[in-house]
């Protein structure tokens, strides 16, 4: 191999790396080195060396408050992407005898992905809201006498909204696990006496594993970042992770604004390396 | 073969240039300290068809690859037609390969297929799809021009594949075990179809296959290899009836191996005792073992003869006494399988008639005898030390 | 399962019922949107469609009160095409690199990855701060192209590395053999083969920034993307003009996938068709 040949990789990968160490490695260490600066009303940043804008942070019950709120979304919304994701997939890869009727399908259930994620939060009013659709039916049927405020701009209709948005997410790589599994397995698995139940518990659950870590990456590291789907959804009544942040951006006091972002991310990034632990993504994808 | 592919293409020139491919001392290494290939020496005449025959694993598709220009070796020289290629481009050594899965471009027509060689030459549009069907023509698949190849058979694919090799007018062309992906029936039918094509073209090839008969009926020159190394490279009847190594008789199936110390030789005859005692005779040949080392030979199947034998006696010369394991049979022989404590079956391939004549049965025992110019000895001891070959076939 | 006699088991008919269920709750709210965009003069954001007309609209072409929804749309087209260039151009030579080995692959994939989970609005507090100190103004062209770029460029990496890891070698090698050069290999060889998976990278490069919301929010400087203009539209916009907009932007963004998808299967078909 010549030297002329093997720099072609690191001229070819070059445009990404550029673009990633100028909008992504720089700003996050910029964000880091802020979140010691010190901030004083009205006179702005100092350089600094300071721990007071984490002390801040971390000192805040608000801070706990609204982490155990996002950690307590994030785990329903895993849980309910998870079953949604793993059933509508099983039911795509095994039961639909037709493989483009279940390409056909699938498609169905990704194609919402691809649409603005702003129209798909509000387009959740006319169906939850006080005179919406749900309340119209109840209201129309005697079920309740008065309309339920709880449907929309509240805990519930958040969750809705993330699982909404983020089911896509669970199905696609589960899909992916799914469609590569030899239906043989299942037969064999029936013939040795298996329930179908077994059989999923038995066969599909773990050949389907690592399309199931995927799946909760994307899932935990968009819940956990988000501050718009709950903003929106809970009409500013619920706050998320970085609601600190937003709140810090108005005042303009960077530093505890990077405090809480750097938090944020060491958070997210330590669940994503403990998924990156149970399965080799890479050579998930090129399998 | 029909007619039009016994006629020379118009394009190549009369005087062709030589397809003798020489390997000198090739190594091949991926990974430090091992080897794919070890100094591997080999000259293949032009003109011939050569199979590198080995099980998965034993370097022949490495040292295939390397003849294409597809692998660079570690070491060692390789030269097609006098011309070193080291460093050249395929394209540039008179080559031409057809992969195991045809490689045939899937979002190109088969008359786009057979073409891309004259586009990358820059040949005009026109003149390189009357090439092409020409071609087409000679593999008798131009009706099929306008396919893509995921609507062919695996035959019509093969041939699409060959045509487009064809197109380059190789002096060499590479086989990677063309026949695997083919059916039982049609794997014989082109069997024969590769055989005549080389017939009729006359260039070297070289072709990779790891089933033993298909080497034997296709190939002018048998390279038989074990772990990276070449162990036998000889023509077919050679291979099957003088195999040198215990590998390669036990390879290529129809042998017997016995091993034990020379005694000494009286005559023609050089003689061998085994461990268990037993004494055999063989021709001494040009440069026999010297007496007290240890050798090995080889015994025919089919010149096994089998007796029955009640009592414990004492075993004659020429033969080994073993108790019958099973019996299998093969149409105009039978193949005896026979216990006789050795690490290896001996096996008897016993004619019909002899053994309507006398049939035995799995539990009975029996003494092999055979007659020592059937035996012949073998350059290299079995110390144990050989791969297994992993398939047996009987003949 | 595949059964012999051809009957489908219960459990077919429940998760049917399941994926029904659930094609409702992912297209429902969405269809209540485009049928009440074409609300009547009453202006109701709640069923029932009283009056059906089009004005609202025609509001959004007439912007009285609703906000500067063509100029944002101006900014926002754009920046997806060029996200969708550069990502298309980035992700699949970087795909490439890949294939072979190289000091500090791994580094930059987990570093792709990282960028991928990092939340957006840490990254857009980065961005901005980086644009403060080099006393830049943000704007939709610089600040908010990066921002979008360091998302959309590792989606399409991971796309990349599937479609090229299932790609076999031989295509190539055969292509070397008669005569073609690495260049006229990737050209005439590699990209039409891999075509379908760079379609998809280049809707998800489109789509990702059409509809990106957290990663503009603090990058796009003074002019409003469509998607910031949504949000703001949102808090001070109670019309329908908000549903005529979303239905003319989602049937916009199906357009897309459908143009996107449509020409995947024609390439697919074509490969495969039988006869």
């Amino acid at each position: 191999m010549t030297s002329k040949r093997s720099l072609t990789p690191y001229l070819q990968v070059t445009p990404l790396a550029l673009v990633l160490l100028v909008f992504f490695i720089v700003p996050i260490a910029l964000v880091l080195i802020v979140s010691f600066f010190r901030y004083q009303m009205l006179v702005g940043l100092t350089p600094d060396f300071t721990f007071d804008n984490y002390l801040d942070v971390l000192t805040n019950p608000t801070t706990w408050r609204l982490y155990f709120s996002t950690v307590k979304f994030t785990l329903i919304v895993l849980a309910l992407t998870f079953v949604i994701g793993f059933w509508i997939a099983y039911f795509l890869v095994f039961h639909i005898r037709n493989l483009l009727v279940s390409i056909g399908l699938f498609l169905v259930c990704t194609v919402p992905f691809w649409t603005s994620n702003i129209i798909r939060m509000i387009s959740w009013r006319p169906i939850l809201g006080k005179e919406g659709l749900i309340n119209q039916a109840l209201l129309d049927s005697g079920v309740v006498a008065h309309p339920l405020t709880w449907l929309l701009y509240s805990d519930f209709s958040v969750v809705i909204a993330y699982v909404h948005l983020n089911t896509m997410f669970m199905i696609v790589p589960i899909f992916n696990s799914m469609a590569r599994i030899d239906r043989a397995l299942l037969e064999v698995a029936v013939d040795a006496g298996a329930t179908r139940w077994e059989a999923v518990w038995n066969i599909v659950l773990p050949l389907s594993k690592t399309g199931i870590a995927l799946g909760a990456l994307f899932v935990v590291t968009l819940v956990m970042g988000d501050f718009f789907v709950v903003s929106v959804m809970s009409g500013g009544l619920s706050g998320s992770a970085t609601t600190g942040m937003f709140n810090d951006l108005q005042f303009l006091n960077y530093p505890r604004a990077a405090a809480n972002a750097v938090i944020l991310l060491i958070v997210v990034l330590l669940i994503a390396a403990g998924i990156f632990r149970l399965v080799d993504v890479r050579k998930e994808l090129v399998r | 073969m029909n007619e039009a592919m016994l006629a020379p293409d118009s394009t190549r020139p009369s005087d062709r240039a030589s397809g003798e491919i020489r390997l000198v001392d090739v190594t091949k290494s991926f990974a430090p300290g091992s080897y794919a290939v070890k100094d591997i020496n080999l000259t293949i005449p032009d003109g011939s068809y050569c199979c590198l025959l080995g099980p998965s694993g034993c370097g022949k598709t490495t040292i295939l690859r390397m003849i294409a220009g597809h692998e660079t070796p570690t070491s060692g020289e390789i030269t097609i037609g006098g011309q070193s290629v080291v460093g050249l481009p395929p394209v540039r050594r008179g080559t031409a390969m057809m992969f195991q899965s045809y490689a045939l471009f899937p979002h190109l027509s088969v008359l786009d297929n057979v073409a891309f060689y004259l586009k990358m030459r820059g040949v005009g549009k026109d003149e390189r799809r009357r090439q092409a069907r020409a071609m087409l023509e000679r593999v008798q698949l131009d009706h099929l021009r306008d396919r893509v190849p995921a609507q062919l058979s695996g035959g019509q694919q093969q041939r699409v594949a060959l045509a487009r090799s064809l197109i380059t007018n190789p002096r060499v062309l590479l086989l990677d075990e063309p026949l695997s992906a083919l059916d039982e029936f049609l794997r014989l039918r082109m069997r024969g179809e590769l055989k005549s094509l080389q017939a009729e073209l006359g260039i070297t090839f070289v072709h990779v296959t790891h089933t033993q008969p298909e080497a034997i009926a296709l190939a002018d020159l048998v390279v038989v290899m074990d772990t990276g190394q070449i162990d036998q490279a000889a023509p077919a009847s050679t291979i099957f009836n003088q195999p040198t190594t215990p590998y390669v008789a036990r390879f290529m199936g129809g042998q017997n191996v016995l091993t034990g110390k020379v005694e000494g030789q009286s005559g023609e005859l050089l003689r061998m005792r085994t461990a268990e005692g037993w004494t055999f005779e063989m021709p001494a040949g040009q440069s026999p073992p010297a007496p007290g080392t240890t050798a090995s030979a080889a015994i025919r199947r089919d010149r096994v003869t089998l007796r029955k034998r009640d009592a414990e006696g004492a075993v004659p010369a020429n033969a080994v006494p073993g108790v019958v394991e099973a019996t299998e049979y093969q149409g105009s022989y039978i193949k005896v399988t026979l216990n006789t404590g050795m690490v290896h079956a001996f096996v008897a391939n016993v004619g019909d008639a002899a053994y309507a004549a006398e049939p035995v049965v799995a539990g009975d025992a029996v003494l092999a005898s055979w007659l020592p110019a059937d035996v012949h000895v073998l350059t290299k001891p079995d110390l144990g030390d050989a791969g297994v070959p992993y398939l047996d076939i009987s003949h | 399962m595949k059964t012999s006699s051809g009957r489908r088991p219960w459990t077919f008919y429940a998760l049917a019922a399941f994926f029904a269920l659930f094609v409702l709750f992912l297209y429902g709210p969405m269809i209540s949107v485009l049928v009440l965009a074409f609300q009547g003069p009453s202006g109701a954001l709640d069923f029932p469609l009283r009056n059906p007309s089009l004005i609202w609209f025609a509001e959004l072409a007439h912007p009285k009160g609703t906000g500067d929804v063509i100029g944002a749309f101006n900014r926002s087209l754009p920046l997806a095409l060029i996200v969708m260039v550069l990502s298309v151009l980035m992700s699949v030579t970087a795909g490439f690199a890949f294939r072979r080995r190289f000091h500090g692959a791994t580094l930059l994939f987990y570093t792709a990855v990282a960028s991928l989970i990092a939340p957006g609005l840490v990254l857009s507090i980065g961005i901005l701060v980086m644009f403060r100190f080099l006393d830049l103004p943000a704007a939709w062209y610089s600040s908010a192209l990066g921002a979008h770029l360091s998302w959309a460029l590792p989606f399409g990496l991971l796309i990349m590395f599937a479609v090229l890891g299932r790609l076999n070698p031989s295509y190539e090698e055969a292509a070397y053999d008669l005569g073609a050069s690495r260049w006229r290999t990737v050209r005439d060889v590699v990209l039409p083969i891999v075509f379908p998976g760079i379609i998809a990278v280049a809707l998800f490069g489109f789509t990702l920034s059409y509809d990106e919301f957290p990663r503009t929010w603090l990058t796009a400087g003074t002019k409003n993307t469509l998607p910031l203009e949504i949000w703001t539209m949102t808090t001070n916009v109670t019309s329908p003009a908000l549903y005529a907009l979303g239905t003319v932007t989602t049937i916009f963004s199906f357009l897309l996938i459908g143009l996107a998808l449509g020409s995947i299967l024609v390439i697919q078909r074509r490969r495969s068709a039988q006869r």
